[in-house]
């Protein structure tokens, strides 16, 4: 059995894996995006209080592997609380917080670094704090933030893998169903290597148009 | 006018400067000289209204600053009509150097209006062949014309200058500073500091010398010619000898 053959015979079971892997990808990505860089810009303004805990909890969460919080949360918590909770929003709950620590302290330290002297010259040029924030502060974080985000999505799209750990039916837990079956590792993990490279080939064109589009070597001659 | 009375700044405990009295006239030249690490660029700082020093008060025409500044005071410095360039320039590096000079002036001139007078600037500063490069693509003699052709196009009463010749050959010295001369005509006060002793005799209506924290002696142009301190004396001395 070839891996095309695999992929017509299965591809119901891979789509409806697919389809999980993309949902959790959705929630984690957009609860990483919105409230990520809502925490990191709040972190940035009041440093002594939303600025160490975003730090606090961001070293935490890339101290700790994500997989052991994701048991935790799974098993001994669910335990101690006396709750059942669906695997999917144990693993939506659990990537999504890395994943709103981890953009948080990439936004905190981005706009904490934010060299002073930009927003100096856009007072003297007389432009108001809502110039000074679209026209210059935002255009500059943007450039500065992007590859990291990318590359940090790109991260939480492989850690939804855990996820089937925990019984979640996405796309690796439905690769190990059918090679319990048919015992084709071989063939059907390139399947599965297929089609991580269809989800990441966007992400990866996005990625590079948004490079070629907005950043740039901005060290001076 | 723009003035300084009994400025007094210290940075961490540590004076910087004391009881500094300066003036700058619309339409009058003052050019600032001194050692290096005497709190020239501080003192400009200060003019600008970007730092609070800790004693005496600025007055930009009939809006007056007393410091210490009363802490939850509203603080509304007249920016832009009182501007500066700085030594570091601060171009923004997202923005062609055109879209630096145009970006700050558009919310107070019109599209053709804005392009005239965008046109005119480059012309007078040379900046054709560069003007849509970005600030990382040009050198620091061309980001010095960009950075004061910026600050020109926002229609200053007061233009504040730090070292922005550094990097320029002596033919674009020339120009620049013969521009400078020009806007005595459309009433700008500018108060510049420069190594350009030359430019401060030929154009200067006062020059003031500032060593270890203070003014040492300021008047017109011909205390550059005879100074009347020994410390004063001896800057231009070492000037002279390493020019």
């Amino acid at each position: 059995m070839s891996v095309l053959d695999i992929l017509i015979n299965y591809h119901m079971a891979f789509l409806s894996g697919l389809k999980v892997t993309l949902e959790l990808c959705l929630v984690i990505w957009s609860c990483g995006i919105i409230f990520g860089v809502t925490l990191g810009c709040v972190g940035a303004n009041y440093p002594h209080s939303w600025g160490r805990f975003t730090r606090a909890m961001s070293f935490g969460f890339s101290a700790i592997p994500t997989l052991v919080i994701l048991f935790w949360l799974h098993y001994p918590a669910q335990a101690v609380f006396n709750v059942v909770i669906d695997p999917f929003y144990t693993a939506s709950l659990t990537l999504s917080l890395v994943n709103i620590f981890g953009v948080g302290e990439l936004v905190r330290q981005a706009v904490v670094d934010f060299p002073a002297q930009y927003i100096v010259a856009g007072r003297v040029c007389g432009l108001g704090t809502r110039d000074i924030v679209t026209k210059i502060q935002l255009p500059i974080l943007f450039r500065q933030l992007l590859p990291g985000l990318l590359v940090l999505q790109v991260g939480m799209l492989h850690a939804t893998l855990f996820a089937s750990l925990i019984s979640v039916e996405e796309i690796f837990r439905v690769s190990q169903r059918i090679n319990s079956t048919i015992y084709r590792p071989v063939e059907i993990y390139t399947a599965l290597a297929m089609f991580f490279l269809a989800v990441c080939l966007p992400i990866n064109l996005l990625a590079a148009y948004l490079k070629k589009r907005y950043t740039r070597d901005l060290s001076e001659r | 006018m723009l003035e300084a009375r009994n400025l007094t700044f210290s940075y961490s405990g540590k004076p910087v400067f004391h009881n500094i009295n300066i003036s700058v006239k619309p339409g009058g030249i003052t050019v600032l000289i001194g050692p290096s690490g005497t709190g020239k660029t501080t003192l400009l700082r200060c003019l600008a209204l970007l730092e609070q020093p800790q004693g005496g008060e600025i007055a930009v025409d009939d809006q007056v600053f007393g410091y210490p500044w009363p802490a939850g005071k509203a603080f509304n410095p007249p920016w832009p009509r009182l501007t500066a360039v700085f030594q570091s320039l601060f171009l923004w590096p997202h923005l062609t150097l055109r879209e630096n000079i145009l970006m700050p002036v558009r919310r107070y001139k019109k599209d053709n209006v804005m392009d005239g007078e965008v046109e005119a600037l480059i012309e007078a500063f040379d900046m054709g062949e560069y003007i849509d490069n970005f600030p990382n693509e040009a050198s620091l003699g061309q980001r010095q014309r960009v950075a004061l052709a910026r600050a020109l196009m926002l229609g200053p009463h007061y233009l504040l200058l730090d070292e922005i010749t550094s990097a320029l050959d002596v033919e674009q010295i020339a120009k620049i500073l013969s521009y400078l001369k020009g806007l005595r005509g459309k009433n700008i006060g500018i108060f510049i500091i420069t190594h350009l002793l030359g430019f401060a005799r030929h154009a200067a209506d006062q020059v003031v010398f500032m060593a270890n924290g203070e003014i040492a002696e300021q008047g017109g142009p011909d205390i550059l010619r005879n100074p009347q301190t020994e410390r004063l004396g001896q800057f231009l001395s070492v000037i002279a000898a390493a020019s």
